[in-house]
């Protein structure tokens, strides 16, 4: 604590009662260039920058609601997964030949290791007093290959990505936000004999014997299609639905689609 | 009257040499954007620290409606987005927030590489830094699971089998994360909760104390 | 005695030291302890699901049995539900996952007119032999996955699910 001769207390605690800090802006005329004082000076100038970058930041908030998919199923073995953006590039690094099945350790770990190691050992590393990047072109070079590489990988996946697929299969339904329409499956009409039928194998493989959807397929029940909505999906396919499934011919094709299509709640 | 407080405050705990440090301490010419135009890139770091605080306080605000549980937790975000007032955008903050945190930073790592200001004095605070770039990105794969929807769940699952693939502790660290050996449920989803909101926030609070602080005691490094 | 004496600041510091160690150790320990208890938990192994189909029924046929299970996930249980395409080879009992190893679609027996003696995927036209070997050429990676099976009460048990062995 302070001491000496002179020293005055306020009180019995340690608070100096005389020559205290005058509360006074310190002269920056001493400085060499354009220096300023941190408070207010600099700060009013970085609060505007960060006044503009707000409102292109609540703009962003507005223009683009954050994306919300369907509650998490871990039954469905179909999904693609996609990580945030900013872990793309590992996740495309783990598609190569070199980085996967066996070698899984060297994309998973190693390559992403001793990027953060030498990340961290930077400055052990590049010890000399240089600073500008144009003379230690060794480390501009390592870290714009790094950039590049990172910046390409991610550029592949977003490129090899399905967009269309990824969206339809988080897309929330109506059953899961608890608004599944009754609708009654008349198993012996014509139409589901045709889709439990040979003709319909392959629909009622993925869609399944109560039409009510799986793992890749959505539910038929209770859909909003009209029915020549519903026989171009079953000829052109759709979202991960592939074209030209249907086996039969088509008059058991529209007799299909119909009968698909009348599948709705009674109002 | 408020000059009176003040001084009436000031005689008793002598706060005047406490923040006049940091209110006066000297930006030099170099780093200021008013000076040279091309000094904007001294910013990302301040602005880094600004949405972090948006995060902070948007975090802290989404807990009032969200509950960590399989059974509950998408639904509650849902309703939070959809029925709560402003939910869209408190919501819609924390979400692009924690890109545009991680952005920020990428461009405040890399100004500071280029300018090659973590050489010494400054190489502790390179690691410092290196540090929160690792806790951010804790943060953004833990909260990636929170809203407990289909792309959380299997952008999760890969992550965890990444983990998993570490030579000899992988199945450990699976277990440790996903609370299960075998089931990414309603055990992983608190334990990201937890993670994501005491014990990744407390380890970045200490880390910026300490890198705040050492640029305080080291001054900003000087002009190229 | 020895010529290093431990000063009075020594011994201090090294008493403040060891309490200051018991401290953080009896406040961590539990700590420590409940977070990692799912790592030292031993789950009761084999775990067989009973379903409802008859080992006598079975034929060198595939056929598709549904089952379901009860799935404990700490205090969260739910009902799973699941899939096997179950034969017999020789005497024994073969029972395959039906998801299919490239995008998960679901895989039928004879699915495909003009194989009849395969496991076939709708979606993309993946092919697997009878014992889940992916036909060469086609999308699948790799073979099917096959589960763990018993016998009780000649009823079909299936365990968990494991990489194929007959491959």
């Amino acid at each position: 604590m302070h001491r000496g001769k002179g020293m005055k207390f306020v009180g019995d605690s340690r608070i100096k009662a005389n020559n205290r800090m005058v509360n006074m802006p310190k002269d920056y005329s001493e400085y060499p260039g354009k220096t300023e004082a941190f408070w207010p000076d600099f700060l009013l100038k970085e609060w505007m920058v960060g006044a503009v970058f707000l409102i292109g930041y609540l703009l962003l908030t507005v223009a683009h609601p954050s994306p919300l998919e369907g509650p998490a199923d871990p039954t469905n073995a179909s999904y693609i997964p996609l990580p945030d953006w900013y872990f793309l590039f590992l996740y495309q690094l783990l598609k190569y030949t070199y980085a996967s099945g066996p070698y899984n350790v060297i994309g998973a770990i190693i390559v992403p290791g001793i990027a953060i190691g030498a990340l961290l050992l930077v400055p052990f590393l590049d010890k000399g007093p240089e600073r500008r990047p144009s003379k230690r072109p060794l480390p501009t070079a390592f870290m714009l290959l790094a950039l590049a590489s990172m910046i390409y990988l991610t550029w592949e996946s977003v490129v090899n990505h399905d967009w269309e697929a990824a969206k339809a299969q988080g897309e929330i339904t109506d059953e899961h936000l608890g608004l599944v329409p009754e609708v009654e499956l008349d198993k012996e009409a014509e139409g589901y004999l045709i889709y439990s039928g040979e003709q319909g194998k392959s629909c009622i493989a993925c869609h399944g014997t109560e039409m009510e959807g799986g793992g890749a397929a959505p539910r038929l029940l209770g859909n909003e299609l009209t029915a020549e909505e519903v026989a171009e999906v079953i000829k052109n396919g759709r979202g991960a639905m592939p074209s030209g499934q249907f086996a039969g011919t088509d008059e058991e094709l529209q007799v299909l689609a119909e009968f698909i299509a009348s599948l709705k709640p009674e109002e | 009257m408020l000059n009176k407080i003040y001084d009436w405050v000031d005689e008793r705990l002598d706060i005047t040499p406490i923040w006049r440090d940091i209110a006066d301490h000297e930006v030099p010419e170099h780093v200021n954007p008013a000076h040279h135009f091309s000094a904007f890139v001294y910013c990302f770091g301040g602005l880094t620290f600004f949405v972090t605080v948006i995060q902070i306080l948007s975090g802290m605000f989404l807990t009032m409606y969200y509950v960590p549980d399989v059974e509950n937790a998408w639904k509650s975000v849902y309703y939070l987005q959809n029925e709560v007032a402003f939910g869209e955008i408190v919501r819609g903050m924390h979400h692009w927030g924690a890109s545009l945190v991680i952005v920020m930073m990428f461009l405040h790592t890399l100004r500071v590489f280029f300018t090659g200001s973590y050489k010494k004095p400054r190489e502790l605070n390179w690691i410092v830094g290196v540090l929160i770039f690792c806790v951010m990105l804790g943060l953004g794969f833990t909260g990636y699971l929170l809203p407990w929807d289909m792309k959380a769940l299997f952008a999760t699952k890969v992550g965890i089998e990444i983990a998993a693939s570490v030579p000899f502790i992988g199945e450990l660290i699976k277990i440790l994360l996903a609370g299960d050996a075998t089931i990414i449920g309603a055990q992983t989803l608190t334990r990201f909760f937890a993670i994501h909101v005491f014990f990744l926030p407390a380890a970045l609070f200490a880390l910026l104390a300490a890198h705040f602080i050492m640029i305080r005691r080291q001054g900003i490094s000087g002009p190229l | 005695m020895s010529n290093n004496r431990v000063s009075r600041r020594q011994f201090l510091n090294y008493t403040l030291t060891g309490v200051g160690g018991f401290m953080a150790a009896g406040m961590l320990l539990p700590m420590v302890r409940f977070a990692i208890d799912p790592v030292l938990q031993t789950k009761a192994e084999g775990d067989f699901v009973q379903t409802s189909q008859k080992v006598a029924d079975l034929t060198e046929e595939p056929v598709r049995v549904d089952f379901s299970y009860e799935q404990v996930d700490a205090w969260y249980k739910s009902e799973v539900t699941d899939t096997a395409w179950v034969y017999k080879q020789g005497d024994q009992v073969i029972a395959l996952s039906p998801v299919c190893k490239h995008l998960g679609c679901t895989v039928n027996w004879a699915g495909d007119s003009a194989h009849p003696d395969q496991f076939f995927c709708a979606c993309h036209g993946g092919r697997y032999e009878k014992t889940g070997k992916n036909i060469p050429g086609t999308p699948p990676t790799g073979p099917l996955d096959e589960y763990e099976v018993a016998e009780q009460d000649g009823l079909v048990m299936l365990g968990k699910k494991i990489a194929n062995t007959l491959v």
